[in-house]
């Protein structure tokens, strides 16, 4: 199992490079006063169909032929953090359409586990597939902030 | 997650960026599956994204891979040096991976305690 939240999220966005997602947007939101945790990851990857949606969500299972020892676990984790922590875990996608995992969690639970280094999951992305453009959103109470590995990416360029 | 740590984030990224430009030597697969984060595999990554980019080595890529099926050694790393040896790092830890950065990556010399073995085909 994992420590933090931010190791789902890097998990999750993994099944995204996969499904060969050019964009993968990150939100996490972290409410103290709605008691609340929510984390999203979408992608506009290959998308799943009706079928597969339901056998990925049945616990071990994967949809990756090419290794036979691949045991499809990730999901899995995460419903189960977000359900242990008094919140909900929605999976929605459709062909072609991308992939949306949500997975909430109330903030104060005891079990919730800590949201962790953030910024290694968002820097080991942008390093795992460099054409893929990788979006965070984080919002509390108090903040919102922002990053987009594209706005970095033409800023380099210049330097090039 | 604050404003401060969103500033070094993009800092961070910035730099690594600028690292991805011109001719590669080697190629450093890191196994990023579900096993491969849950052993720490994202730390072992980070922590040679920055060691490479403190040694301002150009000639090293970085990328992920999934599950690779041997569980047990995760984290695992594999150097592919362009052209030439492939060589399989497992059960690497944050110090293991500086070590490949600093013998492996940087003078050219093979971290033998931490290899689990070597595909002696070209690719």
């Amino acid at each position: 199992m994992f420590e933090e939240l931010s190791q789902h999220i890097l998990d999750i966005a993994m099944n995204s490079l996969s499904a060969d997602a050019t964009k993968i947007e990150i939100s996490v939101v972290e409410s103290r006063r709605h008691d609340r945790l929510v984390l999203r990851v979408r992608d506009d990857g290959r998308g799943m169909d009706a079928d597969t949606l339901r056998r990925i969500l049945a616990t071990s299972a994967s949809t990756k032929r090419s290794r036979r020892k691949a045991i499809g676990l990730g999901l899995a984790f995460l419903r189960q953090t977000s359900e242990m922590c008094g919140g909900r875990f929605a999976v929605r996608s459709a062909t072609g359409r991308g992939t949306s995992v949500t997975a909430s969690m109330r903030l104060s639970h005891i079990d919730r586990p800590p949201l962790g280094d953030l910024n290694a999951t968002i820097l080991a992305l942008c390093a795992a597939e460099k054409k893929t453009a990788v979006q965070l959103n984080y919002r509390s109470d108090e903040e919102k902030l922002r990053f987009d590995s594209r706005e970095l990416a033409t800023k380099g360029a210049v330097h090039v | 997650m604050n404003l401060e740590q969103l500033k070094k984030l993009k800092e961070k990224a910035q730099k690594q960026i600028a690292l991805r430009e011109g001719g590669k030597k080697y190629r450093v697969v890191v196994g990023m599956g579900t096993s491969g984060v849950a052993a720490g595999a994202r730390e072992v990554m980070t922590t040679m994204l920055d060691e490479i980019e403190k040694q301002s080595l150009g000639s090293v890529e970085v990328c992920v891979t999934g599950e690779i099926g041997m569980v047990d050694a995760e984290p695992m790393v594999r150097v592919e040096e362009t052209g030439g040896e492939k060589t399989v790092y497992g059960k690497v830890d944050v110090e293991g991976a500086r070590k490949i950065v600093t013998e492996h990556l940087q003078k050219g010399k093979k971290v033998q305690k931490l290899a689990v073995g070597q595909a002696k085909e070209k690719e």
